[in-house]
């Protein structure tokens, strides 16, 4: 691990908001604002934040389906931004996505086989001969059975239709997939079986994730490294572990002392962040975050902090004042 | 717990059962389900989609069309089935014994009217005693009087803003605010008892957090018992004195939260606490094989048991009873009498 698979870099996603009478936007709803980060071949990045922040918006646009307004993506050394639908089309099945609803993404009139063979052929080396026998192995992947592949969609459960969107992302043999609050809409148990298949297939197959949830508790379960992103911006990378044990940024520990511990002797307050998440289109000056912060001061107020890299490993934080504030008892 | 033995039950379900008429045939969604919910207490119903949380609080409010779902069963407060009311006499309960909160708040709003003038309505239905104080004590008009109470409620549960809010669609609010001010509205007549249904999951985690705390202030201040209906665990460990777990239409495990946590009995409640994810876990998730049974073909004897590991030959035929441990209730085969051995050898 230490090779670079996706790296972007100022990476704006803005949608016009109020068109005028001429067609101009009069406003722009900034979705994805600045955003510079980096994926290493082979792990798997968490992507946490509120509803609304900019989550999937960034997701999308690693994977071109929405074009940036500025910035860069870099995937495997070439640069997308500037390359046209044609052009795009050998990167295509290198770069998946798995969505939300598992019902919603798989073509009702469809059975399994069709939809796994459309993915198959779509794969520029697959030999044309062999699909019933690739969609085999793919369904065996994702532990479905062989009978499976002539049933429609709604005759599976919804824990089997992921497994069905699982399987697709994996016909074309990408290098990285993202997974959009894929197991978002799952029970718990089910929930549980998805998550150990997604990180077994990454083992397996040498995958790179780029995982967005609004769930911590998923994160952890199986990322190697998470960035928290608010009202558009990325607030802080760590490494998974550490981001729960000493968050740098005053956000990131707001957001893990809300979450519910399932542990009633883990006595929990419910003192969370103060207020409510910002318009996009017209985000609070200096450090987005100021209006709620606890530990706000006029310098936060005025000025946007850098995403600055931390000492430590792959930790990137933007925040004026993370060194005084010390959520940590550990030190390094 | 004493303390809470000795005292009445304020609300007492007893062998609730539902039935829909589906095209599909009849579906037995609640089959005999049985708790008691005292005064002040939060009760935690936790289960996965399709365990019939949510019919079970509709039955109890009386919210669903007779044509579509029979129930038969018993729920007592204060030694009336409310089964047995029409709609018409369960309207003298609802908002002032008992009332209701949902998953969607800005759903539950209705959208046509401003969020001031659905308020003003249930002040002035449910408040006629304060109105006529409020009035007494100001010399101000009735409604003034009623203006100034549903403020004085929106208050309450952490609204600013409120002549703003007032004026205001449902559609124009957050949904933390649509859920505090639905919670000011479910609160405002008193009831003894509040069902939550979800009331949390759609919102994000910090709002949640405002919200649980909103709940847990105002059933102690109160005295308001609250059935809190969820499928995330860390809820019910943090929020509620008792837990109780469904599966599949029926109740398979109720003790209190430390109790239940500590020492799950039932083989799905102890799968259920080992795949959940938790921040602090270390060790990877186990996951309870299979899916949750078809209610059309529901399986025979315990409905667990073609998931379960421990499941026994007779588990495919006999419902399991009731068992009562010293801290907990559940119903299952291991720790049926006949069949203590079994128990303490496998668990």
């Amino acid at each position: 691990m230490g090779e670079v698979l996706i790296r972007t870099q100022s990476l704006r996603t803005w949608f016009p908001k109020r068109k005028s009478l001429l067609g101009k936007p009069g406003a722009w709803l900034k979705a994805v604002d600045d955003v510079s980060l980096t994926i290493y071949r082979g792990e798997c990045l968490g992507l946490a934040g509120e509803s609304g922040c900019g989550k999937s918006t960034l997701g999308r646009t690693i994977l071109q389906l929405v074009k940036p307004r500025s910035g860069s993506v870099r995937f495997d050394g070439t640069a997308l931004r500037n390359l046209d639908f044609r052009q795009l089309q050998p990167f295509r099945p290198r770069m998946q996505m798995v969505f939300q609803d598992p019902r919603s993404s798989l073509n009702p009139k469809m059975t399994m086989l069709k939809i796994l063979a459309e993915a198959i052929r779509a794969n520029p080396d697959h030999d044309g001969d062999s699909i019933l026998d690739q969609a085999v192995e793919l369904a065996d992947m994702v532990d479905l059975r062989p009978e499976h592949l002539f049933r429609y969609p709604h005759e599976f459960s919804g824990g089997q239709q992921q497994r069905i969107c699982i399987a697709r992302a994996l016909a074309t043999c990408p290098d990285f997939i993202v997974f959009d609050e894929s197991t978002s809409a799952l029970d718990v148990s089910v929930q549980a079986q998805i998550l150990n298949l997604i990180k077994r297939l990454k083992q397996r197959l040498g995958l790179t994730y780029l995982f967005i949830s609004h769930d911590l508790n998923v994160l952890a379960q199986v990322c190697e490294r998470i960035a928290v992103m608010y009202a558009g911006q990325i607030v802080e990378i760590q490494e998974s572990g550490r981001l729960f044990s000493s968050p740098g940024h005053p956000y990131t520990r707001g957001l893990r002392d809300a979450v519910p511990i399932a542990d009633p002797e883990a006595k929990q307050t419910f003192v969370s962040i103060k207020g409510e998440v910002p318009s996009l289109v017209d985000p609070p000056a200096g450090c987005r975050f100021h209006p709620r912060c606890d530990f706000a001061d006029r310098l936060c107020a005025t000025r946007v902090p850098e995403l600055q890299r931390l000492e430590r490993h792959r930790s990137w934080i933007r925040c004026h004042r993370y060194r005084q504030l010390n959520f940590n008892q550990e030190r390094r | 717990m004493s303390v809470k033995q000795k005292e009445k039950p304020i609300l007492e379900v007893k062998d609730l059962v539902a039935e829909f008429t589906t095209a599909a045939g009849r579906l037995r969604i609640l089959d005999g389900i049985d708790f008691s919910l005292f005064p002040a207490e939060i009760l935690a119903l936790v289960g996965e989609t399709g365990c019939g949380k949510s019919v079970t609080a509709k039955s109890i409010m009386n919210l669903l069309a007779e044509q579509v779902c029979k129930r038969r069963g018993k729920v007592m407060m204060d030694g009336v089935n409310l089964l047995d009311l029409s709609k018409k006499q369960m309207r003298s309960y609802l908002g002032r014994r008992i009332s209701m909160i949902f998953q969607n708040p800005i759903a539950s709003i209705n959208p046509v009217f401003t969020l001031g003038e659905q308020i003003r309505r249930l002040v002035r239905i449910h408040m006629a005693g304060e109105i006529t104080r409020v009035k007494s004590e100001l010399g101000c008009t009735t409604a003034a009087a009623i203006d100034r109470l549903a403020a004085a409620n929106l208050e309450k549960v952490g609204l600013t803003d409120v002549d703003q809010l007032m004026r205001a669609y449902a559609h124009q609010i957050s949904g933390g605010m649509a859920q505090r001010y639905r919670i000011a509205t479910a609160v405002l007549g008193n009831p003894d008892v509040l069902i939550a249904d979800e009331a949390t999951s759609a919102l994000d985690v910090t709002v949640q957090a405002h919200i649980l705390r909103l709940l847990k202030r105002l059933s102690a201040e109160k005295n308001t018992a609250i059935i809190f209906i969820t499928h995330d665990l860390g809820i019910a460990a943090q929020l509620c004195q008792q837990v109780a777990v469904m599966y599949s239409g029926r109740i398979v495990e109720v003790a209190p939260t430390a109790e239940l946590f500590k020492n799950p009995l039932h083989p799905y409640t102890r799968g259920l606490l080992k795949a959940v994810p938790q921040l602090s876990r270390k060790t990877g998730l186990e996951h309870i094989p299979g899916t949750i049974p078809d209610l059309r073909n529901p399986p025979s004897g315990c409905r667990f048991h073609p998931r379960c590991r421990q499941a026994m030959e007779r588990c495919r035929r006999l419902r399991p009873p009731l068992v009562e441990t010293k801290s907990h209730q559940v119903c299952c085969h291991l720790y049926d009498a006949g069949n203590k051995e079994a128990a303490w050898a496998k668990s």
